[in-house]
This record gives structure tokens, C-alpha cells and sequence, in this order.
């Protein structure tokens, strides 16, 4: 009996000293060596009695486990003063020590600070240039702000003061888009930590996807974020023109309070609505294995809802339209559904129960941009059927819930890795989609397309810097552009004419399978290509295509024929005598430093074709031949496999020259010239 | 002798003008020769660019098979395509030359539709240079004149587009725009209504002093306002219908790769867009003869005998008949 008593009630006094050392230990750690694995992963609601977790939901996932490792549980409740255009809430960020090292210091980044005139943001953006404004002038506007009211460290009390900004890029002290708080106790590894932030947001009209226009607004890195502990050290970098984002997967649970007249949309799943007595309505959201939270609201959307049946489960559609755009709601239903198809057939499953794709106010700068299962569009009431920019849009954007929500890559160093392959997996998907040649317009007998589109972003900006450049290190935006969206676009399908369809498909897949609610680097990704093509010479090509500047540039420089008995009497010799023998020669000069074989089709007046390798390492080389036809033609790369050749026009040559497409052309630009001189003389005399 | 104002075949402004093209057909095939010419020369250095890059390339059949954007833009994106490269320079100063042409030649072309004879090629350039230095004048104040007008509309038009940036009616900032351009458009039409009228007066009453000729043709324009401003309108329509027929033709009818089928339609429509503007002179010219002629002193004659003086004072008195300049040379005929 005595002993039953031992049996029970042993086991209980020591659950509860376990479970009050394990309290003193996530609260007071600086102490501890080391800390106890998490257990419990409910929230309880009196937090400060609680055991410190992140919460194991799957509200938001057609999963019934977390899909990634969760590093922080955001609890945000928010109020949007729809007449100034402020924010003010209360943060409480949940952050799990999974580094394997004591914490000592958190830095956050305060990304509303960029708007200010001396802010490196700007700064930058007028320097160098920028999608949304080039800061001709400054418009008081153009303003906005992230302050952090107070700032508590549970556990280690108010650090409000010990909050200071810092600027890891460019020492710029004027930029306030980061702080850092030195905790007078470390977070032990594996520990948690708890930080009560209260701040206060004045949004500025619409910038770089985020802020007000009018009546709408779009809530997009809005609220103080914490920096990635990433290869042994913080990754939490400034603000810049040509950057954008980086954080840990996590949950997050947002309340919205907005004036009771708006429509609200936002990332994850609307878990609750209720109508305040003061005229406002709180919208409380929730998110599961997603890095950032973004919504928007406006008083004028018209909303769509459909399903679509994926792998993982149904998946909600909420798409939210101007009124003067209602008539496309179903061409962007379309569009976001067949990319949901592509992507899932071709890459992998989309787990998320939801994707609210925003229309976004006309005029601002918020079209065109993803966070994690909200994307925002682009178009305009007058758009026409012919011109595919709102597909575009959506499918590039819905395209980074994969390369970007999911393959989570550092956009601040690896652009590339989340634009790039963007634009690649854009380009397959839209010319599957719209067809081939036609996947950007076909209009009034005008057609385009994709591929076409980024190769020629890449080549009018190709030689000042390297894919893999730090975002915000490039020459300038329009090289930021060019080389991050279109060259990557380019050198990928090029790398799949090499390897093949099937093959690069299967590398894509499983590059997304593998490191889905990761952070990827460049080597995972090459790596994984490579492994999956078994080209292990691939690396050549990558080391030019993604490290280098180098520009591939390859031309037929001349073709030429002549009888072989030339120096005899021209009178005995009959012209055109189908029995001349000619010497041919063509010879092919590569005027680029980037080094790839290439093959050449030769084409004879007879009709005969022979195709030839040239590997490219010398400057120039050239194929001669004797028979008894002369050379028409030769191309290279006569499949048209190369899409990153700077010059298409150069890669092949005639023996003689056809004048039709010059005449076209010019008559194009006689008409031009000609019709512009008859207007200035209808209005000038 | 006799003079087209002596007759001046009813009030149709837009038929007179009309009529005085067709009998001046010659003036309307010259300055297509012309506007051809030069646009020939400026469009040679870009057009040798082009062969270049284009004679020897397989790739150039995406553009002569049709219209491939990608093609194109690579084409241009081309250093020696550059705007402001000289291939395409030169088309710019071409366009100032065909400019400066027509102002050197319209006095000759308002000479001729006045005539009801066909007018000797020597008077037709005695006009051009007797009228050279007024035009020049002439070219300057309406220069400065549409240069301040259409200047302040186009920044009232941005203000009110701004403006209208700020509702949340999409279509609004667009509605304003499409009204602002037809009230400025009106305005300019007024514009050139009253320059056309100074011209016309500059030229046929022979007056040195230009600023008289657009006080009048100022006072004229208001006062003729309603069948000026409609007969101006309808030209402008017919040489909207003409450009976009001119278009449609040569997307529609001409194959891809009918380079001389694609010039011909062209060419043909750059030559029936010169129309509607001499129509517009001619509507000047017709308006000038009813309505501008100046009053000149009736004298009796003191004698019944028939002298050029005689001639003058006869056409000067007789309502909507303008005088014949003593020194100007009559054919023969």
C-alpha cells in the first residue's frame, strides 16, 4: 500500500519540480547551460504563467503536422486609423532558440523606416534608380515611419532604451530600418524567449508595395521583425532600394481593427469578425508555416471566392477586385487556378488552405507583389484580351508562394534564387498556358513572348554584375532587374534545352520538394541540378552563367565560296556549271568572353546540311569544305537552345544577302518619319 | 481676266475648298514629293543600319514574316538605334526641313487656290518669295502665340488630371483626359483657323504688315466662327478616317512580306493625309474671298474706258470680290 502510495505520488511531485525548474530555467536563462526540450505546444492563455512555445497548429494547412521548422509565433493586434493612415499595436513575438548557441542580442528590422529622405532606401532609390519613384522631388507624402513604443523582454523587463539602430550595410546613421537590443541575459539554445513590443506605424502613400492610396491600403512589412539567425550569425540587413525580405517560419495570429465599412483580406485564414461599438470591425487571422503576415483593406473591393482541389486538400481562392475591373474577375480566376495546376503538377503540393489574390488601387505603387498566401495584381480597366499583363502578374506572383513562401531564400543576398527562378518557372508556365512566342501579348498581329521578354531584360544590362550579387550591391536598378529576373530566366532555360525538359522538371521538383520551408543556398540548388542531370560539367557553365560577368556573344563572321579552280580561264568556265567544285568556309568568332560548345548547321545551295560542333574555347574557328554547292547559310545553335547570346542577329549569315526584312523595317521608319513631319506641319503652319 | 472670287460658287466653305484642291492637285503631289524626298534622306542613315544588321541574318525573317515584338526591340535595342544616334537623328532634322519647306512654299500654294487660272510656276514662286519674310514673322507669332496657349492648357489638363488622380472612380482621371484633349484640341483648331486666316489675308491682299493681317483674321475667326470651326472639324475627321483606313489596309491586306505592297500603301496614305490640310487652306482662301476682302473706296470713273486701275476699283466694289493686285503678271491666255 505504502509502496502504491510511492508509485503515485513520486512521479507527480516530480513532474511538478521538473515543470517549475523548467519555468525558473525559460525565464531566467541566463543561467542555464543548457534547457530542457520544448513539451507542451498549446497556448495557454495567462502567458505569463505559461511555458513559453510555438504553437503546432495546422488551422492554415491541408496538413495535419507543422510543415516547417516554426521559429517564432507572432501575436499582433492592430488598429488602422483609415484617416491618417497609422498603425498602432502591440506586438508579443514568441521567438524559439533553435541556433545551438546563446542568444545575446535580437536585431529587428523596422522596414516603414525606409521612407524617410535620408533613409538609405531612398537615398538609393534616387541614386540608382527604382521600380516605383525616382524622389524627383519629395513629397511629404512619400512619408513613413516605424516607431517602437516599448519594447519588453519577458522576464528581463522594459529594454525600451537599451533598443538602438544600427546599419550593417553601409553605416549609414540616418537609416533607421534596424534595431538591436542587447538582453542582459542570454537566450540559452533551445530556450524561448518572449519580447512585448508596442509600436506605432504612419504608412506612407504607396511605396514598394506597402502603404495607402486613397481609400485603399496595403499592410506589407509592417511591424518590427526579427533577423534570421543564419550561418552562425545574425542576417538582418537594412532596408534597400533593390531589396527585399528575409525571416524565420513561424505561426502568426493578427487582429485587425479597420473602420467597420472596409473589406479586408490578409495572409492565412480568417478565424473570426466581429463589429465593434465604436464603428470598427477586428478581423482576426491566422497563419501557419509562413515568414511574413500582410494584409489590405478597402471600403471598394468586390470579392470573388472559389476553390480549387489540390493535392493537399481544397484550397480557398478569395480574389479581390477594383470595381472598375470586375469584368476580369474571371480572367484572373482563370489564371490564379491554372498556375495553381501547373505549379503543383510540375513542382509540388500547395499546403495552404488559402490565396487571396488583391487587386490592387489604380495608380499606387502596390500591384505586382507576393507575401505568403496573398499576392497582389496588376492591370487596368481598358487592358486587352491580347495583352497578358494581369496573367503575367498573377502567375509570377502566385509563382513566389514556391520560390520565396516555401523555398524561403535570402532575398537581401540570393535575389536571383527567388526572382529568377520565378521568372524561369514563368516562362514555362505562361508559354504552357498562352502558348509559345504569344505568352506576353498577342494583339492586332503584334505577338511576344516570354522568353523573348527576359532575354531581352538581361541583354540590355548584361556585363555589370554577376547573378549572385548581393541585392543591394548591383550597378543599378536596371541591372538589378535585368540580370536578377531575366539573365537567371535565361541562363535556366538555357541550362534546360542542355539537360532537357524532363530532366530539369525533375531537378525543379525535387529542389522544391527537398528544401520547402528551408533556406536554401546557391550550391543546393546548382547541386541539386547537377546531381539530378548527373552534368557534373555543368559547373563550367554555372561558374560563368551565375559567378561571372562574362557575356555570351558567339557570330558567324563569314561565309564564303569559291571554285576550287578559280586561277583558271574564267571564259572556260561556265557559270554556274553544276560541276564546279567550290571551297566553302565558314568561320564562326565567339566576341564574348563566356565559353560554351555550340553546334553550326551549314546549309549548301544544293541542299545538303551538315552540322558541326565547336567547343568554343578559342577565340574563332572555321569548317572548310570542297563540293559542288556553295554555302547558303550557316547558323549556330540552329535549335535556338542558347537564350542568353547577346546578339541573335549576328548568329547566323547568308551567303547572300536578302534586302526584304531591311526594306520592311526601313519602310516602318520612313512611314514614322514621314507621318511625324505631316503633323508638325498640320499644327505649326 | 477674271479671278475665282469673281465667282464664288455659293457659301460652301467646305465645297469651295474642296474644289480649290482639285484644281490644284499639282501642289498636293509636289509636297508628297516632297514629304517622300525627305523622308528618304532621313531615313537613309537608319535605313543602311537596318541592311547591315538585317541583309545577312537568318533571324530577320521573324520580322519579315511578321511582326514579332521581340525581334524588333532587339533590333532597336541596337547602340546604333539609339534615339538619339545619328541613324535616327537625321530623321528628326528631316522632319524640321519638311517643316520649314511647307512655310517657304505655302504663300505659292495660297496664291494658286486664289487664281481661277493655273498659276505660272513663276508667279507661284514670286508669292513664295515675296511672302518669305512675313511668314517668317508669321511662323514666330503663332509660334509664341500656340506656344503660351497650348503650354498653360496642357498644364491646367495635368492639374485636373491630378486632381482627378485623387477620387476613387478609376475612369475619372481618364474621362477628364479625353475632355481636356477635345477642349484643347478645339482651342488649337481655333488657333489655326485664325493663323490659316492671316496667312491667307498676308498673302492674297499683299500686306507687309502681318500684324494687321492677324488683327483682322483674329477678328474674322470669332466672327466666322461657327462655319470655320465645322468645316475645320470635318477635315480632321476625314484625315483621322484616312490615317486609320491607311492602317487597317496595311495590316489587313498586305501580306507579311510585300515590301513594295506595304510602300504603296504607305505611301498612298501619307499622300491622301496631305489632302485634308490643303482643304483646310482652301477653306481659308474661301472664307478670305467672302468675307476678308478690304474695302477699298469706290472712285467713279471718269472715263468709260477700260484700264487696270478700272479693273481694280470695279472688283473692289462689288461685295465678296477681292481686288486684283495691279502688279500681279497674268498669263496670256
Amino acid at each position: 500500500m505504502k509502496r502504491g502510495w510511492f508509485i503515485l505520488i513520486f512521479p507527480l511531485v516530480s513532474v511538478i519540480a521538473i515543470s517549475l525548474m523548467v519555468q525558473r530555467r525559460s525565464t531566467d536563462a541566463a543561467d542555464a547551460k543548457t534547457a530542457l526540450p520544448r513539451a507542451t505546444t498549446a497556448v495557454v492563455k495567462d502567458k505569463n504563467a505559461r511555458e513559453l512555445s510555438i504553437p503546432d497548429t495546422t488551422l492554415a494547412i491541408n496538413s495535419p503536422t507543422p510543415m516547417s521548422q516554426r521559429v517564432v509565433h507572432y501575436e499582433i493586434d492592430a488598429h488602422y486609423d483609415a484617416t491618417k493612415h497609422t498603425i498602432d499595436a502591440t506586438e508579443v513575438l514568441t521567438y524559439h532558440n533553435l541556433t545551438g548557441q546563446a542568444l545575446g542580442h535580437f536585431p529587428f528590422h523596422l522596414y516603414q523606416n525606409a521612407f524617410q529622405p535620408k533613409a538609405t532606401w531612398v537615398r538609393e532609390a534616387k541614386l540608382i534608380g527604382n521600380r516605383d519613384t525616382t524622389y524627383d522631388k519629395w513629397d511629404a507624402k512619400e512619408y513613413g515611419s516605424e516607431e517602437i513604443k516599448s519594447f519588453e523582454v519577458v522576464g528581463q523587463g522594459d529594454l525600451t532604451n537599451a533598443v538602438h539602430y544600427i546599419a550593417p550595410d553601409d553605416g549609414n546613421k540616418d537609416d533607421k530600418t534596424v534595431v538591436d537590443v542587447q538582453l542582459p541575459k542570454p537566450i540559452a539554445p533551445n530556450a524561448y524567449v518572449q519580447f512585448k513590443i508596442v509600436f506605432h506605424d504612419q504608412m506612407p502613400e504607396t511605396q514598394a508595395r506597402s502603404g495607402w492610396k486613397r481609400d485603399f491600403v496595403l499592410g506589407g512589412q509592417w511591424f518590427p521583425k526579427v533577423g534570421v539567425w543564419w550561418h552562425g550569425a545574425w542576417n538582418c540587413h537594412q532596408y534597400h532600394a533593390t531589396t527585399e525580405f528575409f525571416a524565420d517560419f513561424g505561426v502568426y495570429d493578427v487582429k485587425l481593427t479597420v473602420p467597420e465599412n472596409e473589406v479586408v483580406g490578409a495572409s492565412g485564414v480568417r478565424v473570426s469578425s466581429a463589429n465593434n461599438p465604436d464603428g470598427t470591425a477586428t478581423y482576426t487571422y491566422h497563419g501557419d508555416d509562413i515568414h511574413d503576415f500582410a494584409w489590405t483593406a478597402s471600403p471598394r473591393f468586390k470579392v470573388k471566392d472559389a476553390t480549387y482541389q489540390g493535392q493537399m486538400g481544397p484550397v480557398d481562392m478569395h480574389i479581390m477586385m477594383q470595381p472598375a475591373h470586375w469584368s476580369q474577375v474571371d480572367r484572373h480566376e482563370k489564371i490564379l487556378r491554372e498556375t495553381l495546376e501547373h505549379f503543383e503538377k510540375w513542382y509540388g503540393p500547395y499546403p495552404y488552405k488559402t490565396i487571396t489574390l488583391v487587386d490592387p488601387e489604380p495608380g499606387s505603387a502596390a500591384g505586382g507583389m507576393e507575401y505568403p498566401t496573398f499576392i497582389t495584381g496588376d492591370t487596368t480597366w481598358w487592358m486587352p484580351k491580347g495583352l497578358f499583363e494581369p496573367e503575367v502578374v498573377v502567375e509570377h506572383e502566385f509563382g513566389h508562394q514556391y520560390w520565396y513562401g516555401m523555398v524561403a531564400t535570402n532575398e537581401f543576398e540570393d535575389a536571383w534564387m527567388d526572382e529568377g527562378i520565378n521568372s524561369y518557372t514563368e516562362l514555362k508556365i505562361l508559354d504552357s498556358i498562352l502558348g509559345q512566342d504569344t505568352s506576353i501579348m498577342h494583339e492586332a498581329g503584334v505577338m511576344m513572348g516570354e522568353p523573348e521578354l527576359q532575354r531581352i531584360e538581361y541583354i540590355a544590362a548584361p556585363t555589370y554584375d554577376p547573378i549572385s550579387e548581393f541585392a543591394y550591391k548591383y550597378y543599378d536598378f536596371n541591372s538589378y532587374g535585368g540580370i536578377t529576373y531575366g539573365k537567371t530566366a535565361s541562363v535556366l532555360f538555357t541550362v534546360e534545352h542542355m539537360i532537357g525538359e524532363d530532366t530539369m522538371q525533375r531537378a525543379m521538383h525535387i529542389y522544391f520538394m527537398k528544401y520547402r520551408f528551408t533556406h536554401p543556398t546557391k550550391g543546393d540548388f546548382l547541386n541539386t541540378i547537377e546531381e539530378v542531370s548527373g552534368r557534373s560539367d555543368l559547373k563550367q557553365y554555372f561558374d560563368q552563367a551565375i559567378d561571372g560577368t562574362q557575356v555570351l556573344d558567339y557570330e558567324v563572321s563569314r561565309v564564303d565560296s569559291f571554285p576550287v579552280n578559280w586561277y583558271e580561264d574564267q571564259k572556260t568556265t561556265k557559270k554556274d556549271d553544276p560541276n564546279t567544285v567550290y571551297q566553302d568556309t565558314v568561320w564562326l568568332h565567339r566576341k564574348g568572353d563566356f565559353m560554351l560548345p555550340v553546334v553550326v548547321e551549314i546549309s549548301f545551295t544544293d541542299g545538303s546540311k551538315v552540322r558541326e560542333n565547336w567547343d568554343g574555347k578559342d577565340r574563332w574557328t572555321k569548317f572548310t569544305y570542297e563540293k559542288k554547292a556553295k554555302v547558303e547559310s550557316a547558323e549556330i545553335d540552329p535549335d535556338h537552345l542558347i537564350f542568353i547570346d547577346r546578339d541573335n542577329f549576328d548568329r547566323s549569315r547568308r551567303a547572300e544577302p536578302d534586302l526584304k526584312a531591311g526594306l520592311k523595317v526601313s519602310n516602318y521608319w520612313m512611314f514614322v518619319t514621314q507621318w511625324a513631319s505631316q503633323a508638325l506641319v498640320w499644327w505649326g503652319v | 481676266m477674271q479671278t475665282r472670287s469673281d465667282n464664288p460658287k455659293g457659301k460652301n466653305l467646305l465645297a469651295r475648298g474642296l474644289s480649290m484642291v482639285g484644281h490644284n492637285k499639282r501642289y498636293v503631289i509636289w509636297f508628297f514629293l516632297m514629304n517622300l524626298t525627305l523622308g528618304f534622306f532621313g531615313t537613309a542613315a537608319f535605313s543602311n543600319q537596318a541592311h547591315a544588321v538585317l541583309n545577312t541574318s537568318l533571324y530577320s525573317g521573324r520580322l519579315l514574316h511578321g511582326f514579332h515584338l521581340a525581334a524588333l526591340i532587339e533590333l532597336f535595342m541596337r547602340p546604333e538605334f539609339g534615339p538619339m544616334q545619328a541613324a535616327t537623328m537625321s530623321g528628326f532634322f528631316f522632319i524640321f526641313v519638311f517643316f520649314l519647306a511647307t512655310a517657304l512654299f505655302l504663300p505659292g500654294v495660297f496664291q494658286g487656290f486664289e487664281s481661277t487660272y493655273r498659276l505660272p510656276r513663276e508667279d507661284f514662286f514670286r508669292a513664295c518669295g515675296r511672302n518669305l519674310w512675313r511668314f517668317v514673322r508669321l511662323l514666330i507669332i503663332s509660334g509664341i502665340v500656340f506656344g503660351i496657349v497650348v503650354g498653360l492648357l496642357f498644364w491646367a489638363q495635368g492639374a485636373l488630371i491630378k486632381k482627378a488622380g485623387e477620387s476613387t472612380n478609376e475612369l475619372l482621371p481618364f474621362e477628364i483626359q479625353m475632355t481636356t484633349l477635345a477642349i484643347i484640341f478645339l482651342i488649337m483648331c481655333t488657333l489655326r483657323i485664325w493663323f490659316d486666316l492671316a496667312e491667307a489675308d498676308t498673302v492674297l491682299s499683299d500686306q507687309k504688315a502681318v500684324r494687321k493681317s492677324i488683327g483682322a483674321a483674329w477678328r474674322h475667326t470669332f466672327k466666322g466662327f461657327g462655319r470655320l470651326l465645322g468645316s475645320y472639324l470635318v477635315t480632321t475627321i476625314v484625315a483621322a478616317a484616312i490615317l486609320v483606313a491607311g492602317l487597317w489596309s496595311w495590316m489587313k491586306l498586305v501580306a507579311p512580306e510585300s515590301i513594295i505592297g506595304a510602300f504603296i500603301v504607305s505611301q498612298f496614305t501619307l499622300l491622301l493625309l496631305l489632302i485634308p490640310r490643303f482643304w483646310q487652306r482652301g477653306v481659308a482662301v474661301a472664307y478670305w474671298q467672302q468675307a476678308m476682302v478690304a474695302p477699298v473706296v469706290a472712285v467713279e470713273p471718269a472715263v468709260a474706258t477700260a484700264t487696270p486701275a478700272t479693273e481694280t476699283t470695279l472688283a473692289a466694289v462689288t461685295p465678296g470680290v477681292s481686288p486684283v493686285i495691279p502688279s500681279r503678271e497674268m498669263p496670256s491666255t
